[in-house]
């Protein structure tokens, strides 16, 4: 009776210890470092993968999750005001009769272009997208983004004009009392 | 009442009437409004309507513009003569940005209106220069 009792107890720590090997995951594929692999996909596509030279990839996927690095928000404050300097740029329509006109023609496109971008900057945008699946394949995709707003007291920093593209820098200060109601 | 010194103090008042009449005939108020599209980077349209006010505008001057006056006091013609500057004068009051952009199949297409809602403009003619003063619409 006393020998039956030990076998069984022996047997119980067995399984137990068997469990508790099964319950520790192995990582059995650790990528190597920066290693590109390429997967062939049933319908002749391919897909090439790059895993990144991680360290800590060998660790659990639970303990990856570092936190995300501080970015630094451009918050407008009462005492300090925000300067937002955007490049726009504007290329010459093909029949202008001058290389003057060209530059004041691209110009004006590039102005536009940089108005665009401090609108785009201060009140942001509004995206709308859409896809046409047919037989499972993308027929169309189509995105969709636009801009309103009213921009005053923009300042044009400096212009460049170089190989029919012309550049210009904007710039526009937002003190706190431009919102405050 | 006739003054000691003859008619002088009567001149000097008629002669002050005539010269801020002269110079209140000389400013007028225009409507002036402006837009251009760009269409994929390259300028499409560019408009600047100008009319002279036919009533009273309201309003407050804030922003000026001093150009060098010309011969003739017509004021489509000083700034078709200072257009650039003119433009650039605009620029830097409110205007309205409408930017639509269209991506299909990679392709992009966008478009960009840059609009002066109708504005009314005070315009002094001096003997040297001109003043164009915007007028700003007052508050509710």
């Amino acid at each position: 009776m006393k020998y039956s009792l030990i076998l069984i107890s022996l047997l119980y720590m067995t399984a137990c210890a068997a469990q508790e090997k099964k319950a520790v995951p192995e990582i059995t594929h650790i990528p190597p470092v920066n290693k590109a692999e390429t997967i062939a996909v049933p319908n002749n596509t391919t897909i090439n993968v790059t895993y990144k030279d991680d360290k800590k990839s060998k660790m659990c996927p639970a303990k990856m999750q570092h936190p995300m690095p501080k970015q630094k928000k451009d918050v407008l404050s009462i005492h300090e005001p925000l300067i937002i300097s955007v490049v726009g740029q504007g290329v010459a329509p093909v029949n202008t009769t001058s290389p003057a006109q060209a530059y004041a023609l691209a110009k004006r496109a590039a102005t536009a272009d940089a108005y665009r971008l401090i609108a785009e900057k201060v009140k942001g945008v509004k995206v709308d997208g859409q896809d046409l699946i047919k037989n499972m394949m993308v027929k169309r995709s189509t995105v969709r983004t636009s801009v309103q707003a009213m921009v005053r007291n923009a300042n044009i920093v400096e212009t460049t004009f170089k190989d029919g593209l012309c550049e210009v820098e904007m710039e526009i200060t937002l003190s706190h009392s431009d919102f405050a109601q | 009442m006739r003054s000691r010194d003859g008619n002088h103090s009567f001149t000097l008042r008629l002669c002050t009437i005539i010269l801020l009449s002269s110079l209140a005939l000389n400013a007028g108020e225009y409507l002036i409004s402006y837009k251009y599209i760009v269409k994929n980077n390259v300028l499409f349209n560019e408009s600047l309507d100008i009319s002279k006010s036919m009533q009273k505008c309201k309003g407050i001057p804030a922003q000026t513009l001093i150009l060098p006056a010309t011969k003739q006091k017509n004021f489509i013609q000083l700034v078709s003569h200072h257009y650039n500057e003119f433009i650039d004068y605009i620029h830097r009051l409110s205007l309205d940005i409408r930017s639509k952009d269209t991506t299909t199949n990679n392709q992009i297409n966008s478009t960009t209106i840059i609009i002066l809602k109708t504005t009314c403009f005070k315009v002094d003619f001096n003997d040297n220069f001109v003043k164009i003063s915007h007028l700003k619409q007052p508050y509710n």
